[in-house]
């Protein structure tokens, strides 16, 4: 029998791997043209501020890609945990309302012409927690845990605030829609350094607390009883799962929009390489999750001759069919 | 101690030279339309343009060769579609303007993203934001372009013209009898007009006519019944490059021969180019509206 | 004195109005085969998952080893008692090594990552329940009785003072049967574990336990040695069909054997 701790580290050793190789790479390339030799260069050059290589690359490229690996590991952790929590495989991030909630939020502070820091980002936070609250108050008491009333909630609370927001849109007559189009197809571009760390400071200990409960995650797949029979608090266990995960997500379409698809995709596409362990998945989806969007962020800015393609585009492009592929090796 | 004072020398000439550097900085504080106080070069080698009517602006001041990049959809004059791209004027590349090493940038205040502006200002890279909104305020942007670049006589001049063509028409329309009523037709499908906070309403008020779409909304968007209810005298379509269409919807509007401007044949289409920029360019459209609305003032353009 | 493992008083549940359990009590001492029989639907599910902490008293109290069990933290209880379900999820994605590892939950530390020690109490439950062979086959691939076994290991790495077990041999052959009720006892034997069982087969219960307890419309019939309880007369009151009671030959212990009906319409002939 293989330890778990073995596994953990060759596959978290692996995707670590994997996800700085890809985020030097997103350093290297931009939509300037400036290439891998300028990359060379600015290491050497790295005690000149003054350079407009050390400009681009560091202040410029640097914190772009920092931000699309934190929001590439949160969303994938977010999808696998409620893809655990739901036990159904098309549970996704936004599926509890966070999606139409902080895009209300959003379109109402774009509207109000607010900065896209802080202002548009609070209003989108507290608009996808209100919609949280909204889903969880909805399915209480008994039916929390029953989980298509979870799921169904948060679907029709969803299909709600797309209703509000294509008429908040058909309102939009000036060039503010521009702003909420790119806010609704996610638009990593606005990060500075300043919001890298924040984002830091506040995405870290969630994935630290998810990886604590990655095992009861395990045991939570038997159904209720059975994890209950094997000491997991089912009860305070789901709901805090449930909370730091929208909350972790939450904070993620506050700075970039809503970035679809990696949820989604990369807990199962990493299930099907790594098997189902959370202990083990956990730190696959972080590091496998940023670095996905990392890569799909990276040829959204280079591909297009012109301006960039939204992420969300790429995750998608990129993503489904690799999916289709690996699920037909693995049968 | 000689040593100690010989340290105190070097960094005491260093902070006095490096002051005097910032004090020689060749550098201006000038008040912007957004109302900031920016610090532009005193004389800027290196602009890049973030929307396409401050580059038409540019070229008319003769001051092109500072110009290093503009937007993607800056396409006139013809010699402006050579210049290197930064994205669209509501999605500027960060990277591709900083790769080009601006020393100013000019931008619209509300029109591009204020987040990349405030990047490009953490970068050291000034935005001067413009806010042409109407023609008063598109002159004061052409001279206050003028005095960025150095152009400032040249700016005067053109904003003297642009005074004297308007006052002509002015002139013009004091003396015509009536006031015919205007539908400006902005979409096809659906059918949008000009509201009272565009360009095209203060054109067509200008040129003596009565906008049936003045409205709160900028805007606003009609029904074919609402159409046919305001009754315009005559019916004004811009083209976008539509030639054909223009025939469909002529043929559309036929269907409703109780509208005076189809009865008595008054539908016309016009140059987009002409009415959608915040340019000079808008003097010209003037006078096309000026002619159509009232061709019995004969009108006839005038070297200034 | 023997020290108790399970004390129940007055147990009883409602679902939705519908009462499942009424006043039920009894105990259970530390190494005892208690096996739990009445007909169907008589509430006897419910009784063992009260008692393995799944589902909230509503009212009565239960004691596990002298506590009562709403002061038991989660994990702490299920170092003290182990469940083994009578459906087993199949759909769960692990193979069966994986699944008994499992079973060490409760004992692992904060992240829960497991010890060469964990593994080495695995490995062992796997081979007491002869299991050891399907280490790397998935659960959907197992037959009911290999799937039994499975999901005994992993109660044993639990390493619990009680099991509890909800109808075990209800979909196996004999052949089955009769192995798990022969684990079950070499459990309470070599490691004095406490066995709670639900079983709906008379005989077997008969020849395993030291009591038994006769459970009909949630109402608790009799409670004792399986010499006290399988009397014709109890029996056939419960389950309201005619039974013949004898001697098991093997060990003098009661057999009872189910009366087709010819042979009434047969003897009333007569």
């Amino acid at each position: 029998m293989s330890s778990v701790v073995k596994q953990i580290i060759a596959v978290s050793g692996i995707m670590i791997l994997f996800l700085v190789c890809v985020m030097v790479l997103g350093l290297c390339f931009g939509s300037s043209g400036t290439g891998i030799r300028s990359f060379a260069e600015t290491i050497e050059s790295f005690s000149n501020p003054d350079s407009l290589y050390y400009t681009i690359i560091w202040k410029i490229r640097f914190p772009r890609v920092l931000i699309a690996a934190m929001v590439g590991a949160a969303l994938s952790l977010g999808g696998l945990v409620f893809q655990a929590l739901m036990r159904n495989p098309l549970a996704e991030p936004y599926i509890l309302g966070i999606s139409g909630g902080s895009a209300i939020g959003a379109i109402i502070g774009i509207l109000l012409n607010l900065s896209r820091f802080p202002g548009v980002s609070i209003l989108a936070f507290l608009g996808g927690m209100g919609t949280l609250f909204l889903v969880l108050l909805i399915s209480t008491g008994k039916t929390l845990l029953k989980k298509e009333s979870l799921l169904l909630s948060g679907v029709m609370v969803n299909a709600f605030c797309s209703a509000v927001i294509m008429f908040l849109i058909s309102l939009t007559q000036d060039a503010r829609i521009h702003n909420i189009m790119f806010w609704l197809m996610g638009d990593l571009s606005s990060g500075g350094k300043s919001e890298a760390l924040i984002m830091g400071i506040i995405l870290l200990p969630c994935f630290v607390i998810i990886f604590w409960f990655s095992n009861s995650m395990n045991l939570l797949l038997m159904g209720k009883e059975m994890a209950l029979s094997m000491g997991v608090n089912v009860k305070i266990i789901t709901v805090s799962l449930l909370m730091i995960s929208s909350f972790m997500v939450s904070a993620t379409v506050c700075y970039c929009g809503l970035v679809g698809f990696v949820g989604l995709v990369i807990p199962h596409l990493l299930r099907l390489v790594f098997g189902s362990d959370h202990r083990v998945l956990v730190p696959a989806c972080i590091f496998g999750g940023g670095a996905y969007l990392v890569l799909c962020d990276l040829l959204a800015r280079t591909l297009p001759h012109q301006g960039e393609m939204p992420a969300g585009v790429i995750t998608a492009l990129v993503g489904a069919p690799v999916f289709i592929f690996l699920l037909k090796r693995s049968e | 101690m000689f040593k100690k004072i010989r340290a105190i020398s070097i960094i005491g000439m260093s902070l006095v030279i490096f002051s005097a550097g910032i004090v020689c900085a060749e550098t201006r504080p000038m008040k912007d339309q957004a109302g900031r106080i920016v610090d532009v070069p005193v004389s800027p080698n290196r602009v890049v343009s973030l929307a396409p009517s401050i580059t038409e602006i540019i070229y008319d001041l003769k001051c092109e060769d500072r110009l290093k990049g503009a937007t993607t959809y800056s396409d006139f004059p013809k010699a402006a579609q050579k210049l290197p791209k930064v994205g669209s004027y509501v999605y500027l590349d960060l990277e591709k303007i900083v790769s080009l090493k601006p020393d100013l940038c000019i931008g619209i205040k509300d029109g591009n993203p204020k987040a990349i502006v405030m990047r490009l200002e953490s970068l050291g890279i000034p935005v001067y934001a413009v806010n042409p909104r109407s023609i008063d305020s598109i002159q004061s942007t052409v001279l206050e372009i003028g005095e960025l670049l150095q152009a400032s006589e040249k700016a005067r001049h053109m904003v003297g013209e642009m005074e004297s063509r308007i006052d002509y028409i002015r002139q013009l329309t004091a003396t015509a009898k009536n006031q015919p009523r205007v539908f400006f037709q902005i979409g096809i499908s659906p059918i949008v007009s000009a509201g009272s906070d565009t360009f095209i309403h203060e054109l067509i008020e200008m040129a003596g006519g009565i906008n049936l779409a003045q409205s709160y909304i900028s805007y606003p968007r009609f029904s074919i019944e609402e159409v046919v209810v305001a009754a315009p005298d005559i019916m004004i379509i811009t083209s976008m490059a539509r030639e054909k269409v223009f025939d469909q919807i002529m043929a559309k509007w036929k269907q409703w021969p109780n509208i005076p401007a189809v009865k008595n044949d008054r539908i016309f289409l016009v140059d987009s180019n002409l009415f959608d920029r915040p340019t000079p360019r808008l003097i010209e459209g003037l006078e096309v509206l000026l002619q159509i609305i009232h061709p019995e003032l004969n009108f006839k353009p005038v070297n200034f | 004195m023997m020290e108790t493992s399970v004390c129940a008083k007055n147990l009883s549940y409602a679902y939705d109005g519908a009462t499942v359990l009424s006043n039920v009590s009894f105990s259970v001492s530390n190494g005892e085969f208690f096996i739990v029989i009445g007909p169907n639907g008589s509430g006897k599910t419910t009784l063992m998952k009260i008692i393995a902490g799944l589902i909230k008293i509503q009212t009565g109290e239960l004691e596990i080893k002298g506590q009562s069990v709403k002061k038991y933290k989660r994990k702490i209880l299920a170092r003290k008692i182990a469940f083994v379900p009578q459906q087993i999820p199949t759909d769960f994605p692990f193979v069966v090594e994986d699944v008994v590892l499992f079973g060490r939950s409760p004992h692992l530390g904060t992240f829960g990552l497991e010890s060469r020690k964990d593994i080495h109490l695995a490995e062992q439950a796997m081979k007491f329940t002869e299991t050891s062979y399907l280490a790397r086959r998935r659960l959907n691939q197992l037959s009911g009785g290999e799937c039994q076994r499975v999901f005994i290991a992993r109660a044993i790495c639990q390493a619990p003072d009680i099991i509890v077990l909800d109808e075990p041999t209800a979909s196996l052959d004999i052949a089955h049967q009769l192995r798990i009720m022969d684990m079950m006892e070499k459990m309470k034997q070599e490691k004095n574990i406490t066995v709670i069982m639900v079983s709906h087969d008379v005989n077997l219960a008969a020849m395993y336990a030291d009591t038994l307890m006769l459970i009909n419309n949630g109402q608790q019939v009799r409670v004792g040695p399986p010499g006290e309880v399988l009397t014709y007369e109890t029996l056939e009151s419960v389950y309201g069909c005619p039974l013949l009671v004898d001697e098991n030959p093997l060990d003098k212990l009661p057999r009872v054997t189910p009366v087709p009906g010819r042979y009434i319409k047969g003897l009333s002939d007569r």
